[in-house]
């Protein structure tokens, strides 16, 4: 392993030390492995949450701010946080119009998620609501979508529900625009090579020297196929093609493209994958808004990228439009 | 015993304390042959931890206490299965400072519902949710003196039951004639607390 840290087991405490002291506007620590706004909850806004483990940054913590999240629950590298780091991120999170969970589909995640909402339910009377990212096309199929793992589409989910809030709809109204913002959204990724959990010290899973892997998920989970490296062009048109097959796009479709590094990847490549995305969708008609190209949803030092799409109507786009901040994401 | 309040919870919490750490050996063991080996550290840190909590009079937060505590310690999926029962039990407990012994049954028999929904697990898999259903049908009705050594029959029983049958639910189901041989380490675990818990049943 050939990692910048000090003690393994002092990563996730350190890095979120740091994260802090980097950008105070946006985040404090009022509790251990706790994100939240340092100015506190909005009085009357729905608060939204998300959480799961740490190593892949931005995601979660990163995206608490304005017009995102109002606070997140950090657990260990690939881990969930306990419930109890749940519970008490809803507490931070609540302004007193309940609490929205926005968070990827993982088993832990989800358990520990539906323990914090019933401790905040018995002990502050706080209503909590739930949406699940479930946008990785390849973890289950069609007929199993609700089984699908969560993967860069939270973000969209995060900023749409978050300008929701910011609106001061109620509790329902945020969640079903969150929950639809979550059904829009379709990702497929690829990986080049493995990522190194701090603590284990090596590779989760090896992959050769010219080979690539299609489908793999955030956490080295096995993909559709092993093969050697293909060219951008053949990637990408593979990857759309996934995408359309699982979400079709016509003439006039409005949609957002997000084309994110999953750690390793230069920005370099992740345009040359832009390139020909846009050209997919020019083919077909579609018109490609605010397309996102950078490090949004990562996996530690993992090479390769994610293609996610989420199709837009005019509620969805207004929201993906209005202003939000934190440090990885502006709009407005 | 008549009624159940919050000392009674402790003191049994207490016993079960105790019981889980002998048995921890027996149960790392046990999960060892199918799993990662930590059961017997999961049930003996989480029960250390909930006899340790402060319990609040009113039973049902005195549950959430424990639920919290056993949290707090063991987050694998079998701690957050026994903290997901305690939370069903806080639920149905919540108001009341003492329990008449005839709604035992239907505590626990939340519990049993509220595992099952939160592991999506289901009877007859070869898992801890089968010993908990067996328990429930041997108390319900019963007398109050007759509860526990019921439930810890039951509990004995549900191993018999299942030896030759193979895990259907969680790690194990990936081994499906080894699992067969086995006792299900879960299913063992709840065997060693109930047997803890009544301690004149043993």
């Amino acid at each position: 392993m050939k990692k910048i840290l000090n003690n393994p087991a002092d990563y996730v405490e350190e890095m979120l030390e740091g994260f802090v002291a980097a950008h105070p506007e946006f985040y404090a620590q009022p509790e251990r492995r706790v994100i939240a706004r340092p100015e506190g909850a909005t009085s009357g806004k729905v608060g939204i949450v998300s959480g799961g483990g740490s190593g892949h940054l931005p995601v979660f913590a990163g995206y608490v701010g304005p017009g995102f999240l109002d606070a997140c629950a950090v657990g260990d590298v690939f881990a969930s946080p306990s419930a109890e780091q749940m519970a008490s991120a809803i507490r931070h999170a609540d302004g007193g119009a309940g609490v929205l969970r926005l968070y990827g589909n993982y088993g832990g995640d989800v358990m520990n998620f539906d323990m914090a909402g019933e401790m905040v339910d018995m002990e502050n009377d706080i209503r909590t609501t739930t949406v699940l990212l479930a946008d990785d096309i390849v973890s289950a199929g069609k007929d199993e979508a609700e089984k699908r793992r969560g993967v860069a589409g939270m973000i969209y989910a995060f900023k749409i529900a978050g300008a929701c809030a910011d609106t001061k709809a109620d509790l329902d109204e945020v969640t079903r625009v969150a929950q639809k913002a979550a059904d829009a959204c379709r990702s497929i990724g690829m990986a080049l090579t493995p990522c190194i959990v701090p603590q284990a010290g090596k590779a989760n899973f090896e992959l050769g020297e010219n080979e690539m892997e299609m489908g793999m998920g955030i956490h080295g989970e096995p993909g559709i196929w092993r093969d050697a490296l293909r060219p951008a062009d053949q990637i990408v048109d593979e990857m759309i093609d996934r995408i359309l097959a699982d979400h079709p796009f016509s003439k006039g479709d409005r949609l957002s493209v997000l084309v994110n590094s999953l750690g390793a990847t230069p920005l370099e490549e992740l345009y040359i994958m832009y390139r020909k995305v846009k050209q997919r969708f020019d083919d077909i008609g579609a018109e490609i808004v605010m397309p996102l190209v950078g490090r949004y949803a990562t996996s530690m030092e993992m090479t390769g990228a994610t293609i996610t799409t989420i199709a837009l109507d005019e509620e969805l786009e207004r929201y993906l439009k209005a202003p939000a901040a934190c440090a990885y994401w502006r709009v407005g | 015993m008549a009624t159940l309040d919050s000392a009674r919870l402790k003191a049994a919490l207490q016993r079960v304390a105790e019981g889980a750490a002998a048995a921890a050996a027996e149960l790392n063991a046990a999960d060892g042959q199918l799993g990662d080996g930590d059961l017997g550290i999961t049930v003996s840190k989480g029960f250390a931890a909930a006899a340790e909590a402060d319990l609040p009079s009113d039973l049902g937060m005195a549950f959430l206490e424990c639920s919290k505590a056993f949290q707090r310690v063991s987050s694998s999926s079998y701690g957050t299965l026994v903290a997901t029962g305690f939370m069903a039990a806080a639920k149905s407990a919540k108001g009341s400072e003492s329990l008449d012994a005839s709604a035992i049954p239907a505590l626990v028999a939340a519990a049993r519902d509220a595992m099952m929904a939160r592991g999506k697990g289901e009877l007859g898999a070869k898992s801890v949710l089968d010993s908990l259903d067996a328990c429930v049908r041997a108390i319900e009705g019963a007398d109050s003196a007759e509860m526990g050594t019921k439930a810890v029959a039951a509990a004995r029983q549900t191993l018999q039951d299942f030896k030759g049958k193979p895990c259907k639910l969680g790690r194990a189901r990936m081994f499906t004639e080894k699992s067969a041989e086995l006792d299900d380490p879960g299913q063992l675990a709840f065997l060693r607390i109930v047997e803890a818990a009544v301690p004149a049943a043993k």
